[in-house]
């Protein structure tokens, strides 16, 4: 078994004093379980330990894309002073989102690919976090006829998915978007 | 709510005695304003903001729970 960086006994307790009193503070009707990290898909997100929300406001908590559940989870982070490298290995969850976001997101990604084999155009999905576009780029490694990539700033990048031969088009003038493109591994 | 930003913002500083919320009351909306030491201002804003943008995305939602708007000022 590999080397655990985070266990529900050395971060459980940190979670559980930052936590509880900020859910209480918000007046949010949850509750929450530490527990050891499974992942059903390894290769995209294998974390150590999970915080499990449950309790009345759960649909608050996964409402527009999961933000608060996102924001409660990046917060928390920052609290423990988690480095964002690490950011990865401890992940919140209701009524199992991380999963099936991720099996959400293959599927599109799956009849994207389909399109852009069928018509020879690109397509654009909407603007994603990181974490997303990278399950994106990830389902699209094994495609030798397509390629992706990543165009636009912070929170409006989003992925292009082309025919592989097709070259990008040139940036807008007064894009700020230096950064290169960074497909999938192909 | 004044006491939600003020334990978040003490836990993610190095000098917690130094943040400070004050409410101001308007009659939809209550502004909270957020003073923190200026070496720990980086630590409530985050990269590229995240971190101020998450404790919006918190702090909205507390409000939708009251039916009342706050809004978060970081002051410098």
């Amino acid at each position: 078994m590999r080397e655990r960086k985070y266990t529900v006994a050395s971060s459980g307790p940190k979670i559980e004093r930052f936590l509880r009193p900020l859910l209480k503070a918000a007046g949010f009707k949850l509750d929450f379980q530490i527990v050891d990290g499974e992942s059903v898909h390894p290769e995209v997100e294998d974390p150590e330990v999970v915080v499990k929300l449950t309790g009345p406001d759960v649909d608050l908590l996964l409402s527009n894309k999961a933000e608060l559940l996102l924001a409660l989870e990046h917060v928390t982070m920052e609290a423990l002073g988690v480095p964002s490298d690490h950011h990865a290995l401890l992940c919140f969850d209701a009524n199992d989102y991380r999963m099936l976001r991720i099996e959400e997101l293959r599927l599109s990604a799956a009849a994207a690919a389909d399109r852009v084999k069928r018509t020879g155009t690109p397509f654009t999905f909407n603007p994603m976090n990181s974490r997303e576009r990278r399950v994106i780029h990830l389902s699209m490694r094994n495609e030798t006829t397509l390629r992706s990539e990543s165009v636009g700033l912070g929170s409006h990048r989003q992925v292009v998915i082309y025919p592989a031969g097709m070259p990008s088009p040139p940036q807008p003038a007064g894009s700020f978007d230096r950064r290169p493109p960074r497909g999938g591994r192909r | 709510m004044k006491n939600l930003i003020e334990e978040i913002a003490k836990a993610l500083v190095d000098i917690p005695e130094e943040v400070s919320v004050n409410a101001l009351e308007g009659e939809q909306v209550t502004v909270l304003e957020l003073r923190v030491a200026p070496s720990d201002l980086g630590k409530v804003i985050g990269k590229q903001g995240r971190t101020a943008r998450s404790i919006r995305t918190i702090l909205g939602a507390a409000g939708m729970k009251l039916n009342r708007r706050f809004t978060l000022e970081i002051l410098e």
